[in-house]
């Protein structure tokens, strides 16, 4: 198996990380690196850590032991806002768009906020309502959250996610529940970003995204990493079929959620 | 926003100037005391919701106005401190305090918060009480009539004042603070993900209603002429700036204008119909309010009432 260290500098590596609830152990122990305009998944059954580390690298929880750096700077246990402003962008498993706000009025915000140095409010609307146009809510900029189909919702998401200009993209489940069409939609939005020069670390349980579009896939179980490594070989890996895929062909290949 | 709109918004907003500016001249003693009552709490409303936009519910006011009002009378009683520049420093002093609160308490979260404020004004009565050498204690501080009692002159002085308020609050709903402010109400963790600092915002919130809050207090000690920590500090003060905005119309302009206006109305119409009648009209009012009509009188005015002269169909 690979080693962790790149011989360049990863755009983000997370060293031993270590988060304990109480006696829960959400993450123990786990290492990895996401290189520069590369797209990682992040596997694994239900509960098995992935939004812990999620949360971990943008600041919402703090991290018992273990390191985080992003471009070799660290911030492991910087406050949310601090990490966002060094270039991390992320959206939420469970869809949390303001819901006072417009689509535009939503991009506007981590426009305004999630970047250094701060822009005004007219290049920060400038600049939303061109994202908005790239993730495709283009003639939905005055629409309210609530009225927006589900996929709009996470467009919206992503939109907001990628306002803050971030170096390192993070997506939680952003192509679950959503329908065949929609999730090749997505999919061809995720390459396009990465030809924009994103780099993107996602959460997913769709095996059909995570086998079309990573260049590398970690899985996590029980809070541990076991498995890495490019998503043919990671689908081979004994311990990975024993943990997570092995349910899945039982279920007829279906997406385990 | 075309420019109909803009007609439509500027010449009411010049008439009301103009009959506001004139006001004096047109009425006598009584209901000039009850306009400038009035815009008091117009202030202290307005001043409130700048917080409740961060979605902070403040029930401890009355301890920033309370410290206006006794830095005010204070600092004329022992160093004869002008009354307007008295009031100002009761602003700043209020603001001051508001500062250190807000980086204590406003941490913590929802109802927390608000149960630090009601602790603080209570707290405050009781060092007042426990005090008597420095703060005149139970028997309170008295000062000369503000403008040798001319009422007109009190009158514009306040009127200034909620002018300044309302444009301070406007110049926020045009800046980045509205952003900040409305996404840390909706979702306080998500704002912070992205690139907000709440912490920060909701002490600003709280500076800026500290301050208008603290020179309503000191405007109130001079006026009156008179102050006890009772008074200043009570719990009724506290309420009625949250009752006012959330009858009016939350995170609105003219939600506690409005709300003033009708508040006052109904308040002075019990008084006088029997005893103590307007000391129900808050509890009242809030009951009604909350149970059937949430979003307040604006709410219900867009939502309800400015339908009915639409034509059908549209929006």
């Amino acid at each position: 198996m690979r080693k962790d260290e790149s011989p360049k500098m990863a755009l983000l590596q997370v060293d031993r990380l270590t988060k304990h609830f109480g006696g829960l152990t959400a993450a123990h122990d786990v290492s990895f690196h996401v290189d520069s305009r590369e797209i990682v998944s992040l596997i694994g059954p239900n509960g098995a850590g992935k939004t812990t580390i999620f949360n971990l690298i943008s600041g919402v929880y703090r991290p018992n032991s273990g390191d985080i750096r992003l471009g070799g700077e660290s911030i492991a246990g910087l406050r949310p806002y601090d990490i966002c402003r060094k270039g991390v962008g992320r959206t939420f498993q469970i869809m949390q768009p303001f819901p006072k706000m417009t689509v535009l009025e939503n991009v506007v915000t981590s426009a305004l906020f999630g970047r250094t140095p701060k822009v005004s409010m007219k290049t920060a609307e400038g600049e939303a309502a061109e994202l908005c146009r790239l993730v495709g809510l283009g003639d939905k900029l005055k629409a309210y959250p609530k009225s927006l189909t589900v996929p709009d919702q996470k467009r919206t998401e992503i939109a907001r996610a990628l306002a803050v200009r971030p170096k390192l993209l993070l997506l939680d489940e952003v192509m679950s529940g959503l329908t065949p069409t929609e999730t090749d939609e997505a999919i061809r939005l995720v390459l396009k970003l990465r030809e924009a020069g994103s780099t993107i670390l996602l959460i997913e349980h769709v095996m059909k995204v995570v086998m079309g579009i990573s260049d590398r896939v970690i899985v996590l179980h029980h809070g541990e990493k076991i498995s890495e490594g490019p998503p043919s070989r990671v689908v081979d890996d004994p311990k990975v079929i024993e943990a997570y895929l092995g349910k899945l062909v039982n279920e007829e290949g279906g997406t385990a959620c | 926003m075309g420019s109909s709109i803009r007609w439509k918004t500027t010449l009411p907003l010049g008439i009301l100037s103009a009959f506001l500016l004139l006001f004096p001249k047109i009425v006598g003693s009584y209901f000039l005391h009850l306009a400038v009552s009035a815009i008091l709490a117009m202030i202290l409303a307005s001043s409130w919701d700048i917080l409740a936009r961060t979605g902070q519910v403040s029930v401890g006011q009355a301890g920033l106005f309370g410290i206006g009002a006794y830095a005010s009378a204070l600092l004329y009683r022992k160093f004869s401190m002008p009354p307007v520049l008295g009031m100002l420093a009761g602003a700043l002093i209020a603001t001051a305090v508001s500062i250190f609160l807000g980086y204590l308490t406003l941490r913590l979260r929802g109802i927390y918060f608000s149960i630090t404020t009601i602790a603080f004004a209570e707290a405050l009565t009781v060092i007042w009480l426990m005090t008597p050498d420095i703060t005149g204690g139970a028997m309170g501080v008295s000062t000369p009539p503000l403008f040798g009692g001319d009422r007109e002159k009190a009158y514009y002085l306040i009127l200034a004042a909620l002018a300044a308020a309302v444009a301070v609050v406007r110049l926020i709903e045009k800046s980045r603070l509205n952003f900040a402010f409305t996404a840390i109400r909706e979702n306080e963790e998500v704002a912070n993900v992205l690139g907000i600092n709440s912490t920060k915002y909701k002490v600003l919130a709280f500076m800026i209603s500290a301050f208008f809050t603290g020179f309503a207090g000191g405007f109130y000690s001079h006026y009156n002429t008179y102050i006890i920590p009772y008074e200043v500090f009570n719990l009724g003060i506290s309420i009625a700036c949250l009752v006012i905005p959330i009858f009016g119309g939350l995170y609105t302009i003219a939600g506690p204008i409005i709300g003033t206006v009708l508040i006052k109305t109904i308040e002075e119409y019990l008084r006088v119909t029997f005893s103590y009648g307007h000391q129900i009209a808050y509890g009242l009012i809030l009951v009604l309010v909350v149970l059937f009509m949430p979003e307040g009188l604006l709410g219900l005015w867009r939502g309800k009432i400015l339908p009915l002269f639409r034509p059908h169909g549209t929006r």
